[in-house]
């Protein structure tokens, strides 16, 4: 996989995010128990972890939707929290189920996103690169699944964004949908927009992460690249060495 | 501006591309003027031609179904599908969402209004307006302080469905009561007592004046910017996404 040759360089590149100890709890559950990663510029970066793991409230209070009870956040140098406003005219992102009203077509849903920032990319542009254009007139509601995943990462680099946010992208996709929304995943790092991706599939995760953080319970359990990440736990694929680093603090 | 421009043509598409708004918008409005004056334009109690009292009182009408009824809906639709959660994680504020939405609503009742006006015009002998700027103060003012409060429920209510019960609840006992259904001077005085407490009385009340020459009244205008401030306040504090 890329992830393997893009190691030694990453180490040396500018964070893109910085997490330290950060804590958040939901009345007496705490969803986050002092998770501290780094994410460099350029890379893939995987969250993965089971249901309920504290990989949404990771990104949340990443991008500014939610306020961390403690520990130090960074996102491109900005406190997401204080410099709001500014974060996300920098950021793109599509949320865990999060939709468009029915009746927009594809063509005036990255218009009127497009609208929204100060320094967008060309939406027209856009919308042909990620081959939209023949759906322009396409109500939200017809388009297909594949589509729909397909123009919300359009949505997500309308801002010209240099950090993106991907929750569980790929949820729902049948296996031709998911292939094809990799290829698009891949294009984003291309351009040199660093991917912050939620997932729980761990085939998702070993073909796109350059590397990734497991989550458990509120807790990074290992950060790796997925081969450093196999290797640690003596499993023979990135999916083994998952179930054993989170069945090892289910047990704990 | 050119972006709250794009946002607001957007979402005026997506009003008039759902079938019921528009039609409560502009075709229900023309209806009611059918059946008001079905009877003959004869004078209203004080002296008023009645084409020239129900004309007003209907835009007023159709700007408070824009603003009171389709409007919460639309947000509290967008809540309960999740399009705010998508535009949450945009540098789009809350005001900003309320303007695109009272804009789009807005033009949507411009619209009902002057096909109303149109009709009136041509089909029923209505005069024109006395004072075309006061009328269009007092429409308008009426439209963002109806739009204010259609603000507070949309803010808040999380489902489409419930907020057209909560809109429709407010709304009809508001255009019975403050004479945007029917013509102040035929409502009973305990019935326009109570109407006048309603926050739609001072638009109808506004327009109507313009309209027929009484001169629109400083503190009926100065109450509509007094509603607009307080409930739009309070909406974009409780506003949630």
């Amino acid at each position: 996989m890329s992830g393997f040759s893009r190691v030694g360089d990453s180490r040396t590149m500018t964070a893109i995010i910085e997490i330290n100890d950060l804590r958040k709890s939901y009345r007496s559950n705490a969803a986050l128990d002092g998770v501290s990663l780094r994410v460099e510029q350029g890379e893939i970066f995987g969250i993965a972890g089971p249901n309920g793991a504290g990989k949404t409230t990771l990104v949340e209070c990443a991008s500014g939707l939610r306020r961390p009870d403690g520990g130090t956040l960074r996102v491109l140098g900005l406190d997401p929290e204080g410099d709001r406003r500014r974060l996300l005219q920098r950021i793109g992102a599509q949320l865990q189920e999060a939709a468009l009203p029915d009746a927009v077509k594809v063509g005036e849903a990255l218009r009127m996103y497009a609208a929204l920032y100060d320094r967008p990319s060309d939406w027209r542009a856009l919308m042909d690169e990620w081959g939209l254009a023949d759906r322009k007139s396409v109500r939200f509601a017809n388009l297909s699944g594949g589509w729909k995943q397909r123009l919300f990462i359009a949505l997500a680099l309308v801002g010209n964004p240099e950090l993106v946010f991907l929750d569980e992208l790929t949820t729902g996709l049948d296996p031709a949908a998911r292939r094809t929304t990799w290829g698009l995943i891949r294009d984003i790092r291309r351009r040199g927009v660093t991917v912050v991706l939620v997932t729980h599939f761990m085939d998702e995760a070993e073909a796109l992460c350059d590397r990734l953080a497991v989550i458990d319970r509120g807790h990074v359990v290992a950060e790796g690249t997925p081969v450093e990440l196999i290797a640690k736990t003596g499993a023979d694929s990135l999916e083994n060495a998952y179930l054993t680093l989170t069945e090892r603090t289910e047990a704990a | 501006m050119k972006g709250i421009c794009n946002v607001v043509a957007v979402e005026l598409r997506l009003t008039v591309r759902d079938p019921m708004s528009a039609f409560f918008a502009l075709a229900f409005p023309l209806i009611m003027l059918w059946v008001k004056l079905r009877g003959g334009n004869k004078p209203l109690p004080g002296g008023t031609p009645l084409v020239d009292a129900t004309v007003p009182m209907l835009t007023v009408f159709v700007v408070g179904l824009a603003t009171l009824v389709v409007l919460p809906a639309t947000l509290a639709q967008y809540r309960e599908r999740r399009v705010l959660k998508r535009l949450r994680v945009t540098p789009a504020s809350p005001a900003m969402l309320f303007g695109a939405q009272w804009a789009a609503h807005t033009l949507l009742a411009v619209l009902g209004s002057a096909l109303l006006i149109l009709v009136g015009l041509v089909g029923y002998g209505l005069s024109g307006p006395a004072s075309l700027p006061g009328v269009l103060l007092a429409w308008l003012l009426g439209a963002l302080s109806l739009g204010s409060i259609g603000f507070l429920l949309g803010a808040v209510i999380p489902t489409g469905r419930a907020a057209t019960v909560v809109g429709l609840g407010v709304f009809f006992p508001m255009v019975f009561l403050s004479g945007a259904m029917i013509p102040r001077e035929s409502l009973s005085g305990s019935m326009r007592a109570i109407g006048d407490l309603t926050p739609m009385a001072p638009a109808v009340q506004a327009v109507r004046d313009g309209w027929t020459g009484g001169g629109v009244s400083p503190l009926t205008l100065g109450v509509m910017v007094a509603i607009s401030i307080v409930a739009g306040g309070v909406a974009l504090r409780t506003f949630r996404w």
